[in-house]
């Protein structure tokens, strides 16, 4: 039902992590294509390219908070600069183990990230949010 | 008995008087004169003084009126005021606003002066000594806070991913594939996050400081039972709610309190009871706020009730952390709330709680 040709962009410094998201995002068939990067930096040019290049950009990307150098603020940061014909269309949900009510509050505050989720990734949440988002 | 590395300033428009009690106290003292309030202001400026005496009748800036300036620029030396004559209006004055340690009349006798000067040494010193205990043992505490947060987190994460991994073998299928390991391994996994959780509960309760806001009841009482009957739906929760009145107060701390106390009640219900119930009771007044958790479940023995709220305290029966309830009390501490228990091994447990309305 969502998955008519979209990509998930998936941000994270652990491997392991990554591995584990990509892996639920797969078995649910909510995307196409998985992306995978393993820095802020990473992603950023990867973005950078895929709009040089016309390739197909994401819809959706999911981001953790906690990454060496830059970190998932720092990447909003850097993210929020890129041409409009990403921005409006690609949505970004932010993912930490934070329990912190501090960074719960900044994530959803900031443009463009509808919402934090917490890890473990649940898939029945991750459906949930893009349901309310991608429904068309 | 001498002291030579005590700083005094003596302020005195008299140059005799400065001259004398160079005299007396050059070998006790490393002493610095000024001839008014404005040369004593310059030596301040360049000497850490610890003692200062200043005579208070002199022509432009009186003792008073220098001790009074130097209140927020020189807060630390220890201030004696030498009078000529007992003007008790200017000692009154003095003492609500200048922070003097002593007054001496003039002319002084040596000894009461020496005593006097020494005394306010000691003093200086015991001001400086507890300051620095209290900056050490601040930090000391900060970097404990910060340690025990900081573990926590780095201890959570990978704990996540073992999370992550036993959901993606359930989605995969694999869940009974070896037995009883995979939930095995997930029992182990949620408990050491619960204790995680726990950890990080109480070091947010040390550290946050008390903020007031608005607190719907209506709202967050349903929350927090949704949030925690996720996985067990069992027991029946029945919620009165009587809000009326705006109330404010610590959103933080009242879902921690509530939070341990509802998930207390689901915890500890009586594993052959098919009926299990929990009730939700709260009263919101102009004062305060009332809340009662009542259960059917196994209660509480006797002779452990005044023990539940205390550290690491758990009954046998049960696979507590023995940390809930002890979080509950430290938090119901840092907001004056109250708490009361009653329970008997036939009926269950109600826990009553009463949290200032800050309104």
């Amino acid at each position: 039902m969502l998955n008519n040709n979209k990509t998930v962009l998936l941000i994270d410094d652990n491997v392991v992590d990554l591995k584990i998201n990509s892996k639920i995002i797969k078995i649910s068939n909510l995307f196409d294509e998985i992306i995978t990067c393993l820095s802020g930096e990473e992603a950023l040019a990867y973005l950078n390219k895929t709009l040089h290049d016309g390739g197909k950009l994401p819809d959706f990307i999911l981001l953790d908070i906690q990454m060496p150098d830059m970190d998932g603020f720092e990447f909003l940061e850097l993210y929020k600069t890129l041409p409009n014909r990403l921005t409006d269309h690609c949505l970004i949900a932010m993912l930490s183990s934070t329990l912190d009510f501090g960074d719960i509050k900044r994530a959803e505050a900031s443009l463009h990230v509808i919402k934090l989720l917490k890890k473990p990734l649940i898939l029945k949440e991750l459906e949930e949010l893009l349901k309310k988002y991608f429904t068309r | 008995m001498s002291a030579p590395n005590v700083r005094v300033l003596y302020i005195d428009d008299e140059e005799n008087n400065l001259q004398a009690f160079k005299a007396s106290f050059r070998r006790q003292y490393e002493i610095y004169t000024a001839i008014s309030a404005a040369e004593g202001l310059k030596v301040l400026q360049n000497i850490p003084i610890q003692v200062i005496l200043a005579d208070q009748k002199m022509p432009g800036t009186t003792g008073v009126e220098f001790f009074k300036s130097i209140t927020d620029t020189y807060p630390d030396p220890i201030r004696i005021l030498l009078t000529g004559y007992t003007d008790i209006e200017a000692l009154a004055d003095a003492i609500n606003h200048g922070d003097i340690y002593r007054y001496i009349t003039k002319p002084w006798n040596d000894l009461e002066l020496h005593n006097s000067i020494k005394n306010a040494y000691d003093a200086y010193k015991a001001k400086i000594d507890l300051r620095n205990k209290v900056t050490e043992l601040e930090k000391t505490n900060d970097e404990l806070n910060r340690f025990i947060y900081s573990i926590s987190h780095e201890l959570r994460a990978p704990l996540v991913s073992a999370m992550g991994i036993v959901n993606l073998v359930k989605m995969e299928g694999l869940y009974n594939s070896s037995g009883e390991y995979w939930s095995l391994i997930e029992t182990c996994s949620n408990k050491l996050d619960y204790y995680i959780q726990k950890t990080l509960q109480y070091y947010k309760n040390n550290k946050i400081v008390s903020e007031n806001s608005a607190v719907d009841f209506h709202s967050l009482i349903p929350d927090l039972i949704d949030l925690h009957t996720y996985s067990d739906k069992e027991t029946t929760f029945t919620v009165n709610i009587d809000q009326k009145e705006a109330f404010y107060g610590d959103a933080f701390r009242i879902e921690v309190i509530l939070g341990n106390l509802i998930s207390n009640a689901i915890k500890y219900q009586k594993e052959t009871e098919t009926n299990k119930r929990v009730n939700v009771n709260a009263v919101v007044r102009r004062e305060a706020v009332e809340i009662t958790i009542n259960d059917n479940g196994m209660g509480i023995l006797n002779e452990h009730l005044e023990k539940i709220f205390t550290q690491f305290f758990k009954s046998k029966v049960n696979q507590g952390s023995g940390l809930g309830l002890f979080i509950v009390k430290e938090a119901l501490n840092k907001i004056n709330g109250k708490i009361t228990v009653s329970s008997n091994l036939a009926e269950g447990s109600t826990f009553k709680i009463t949290i200032p309305n800050a309104k």
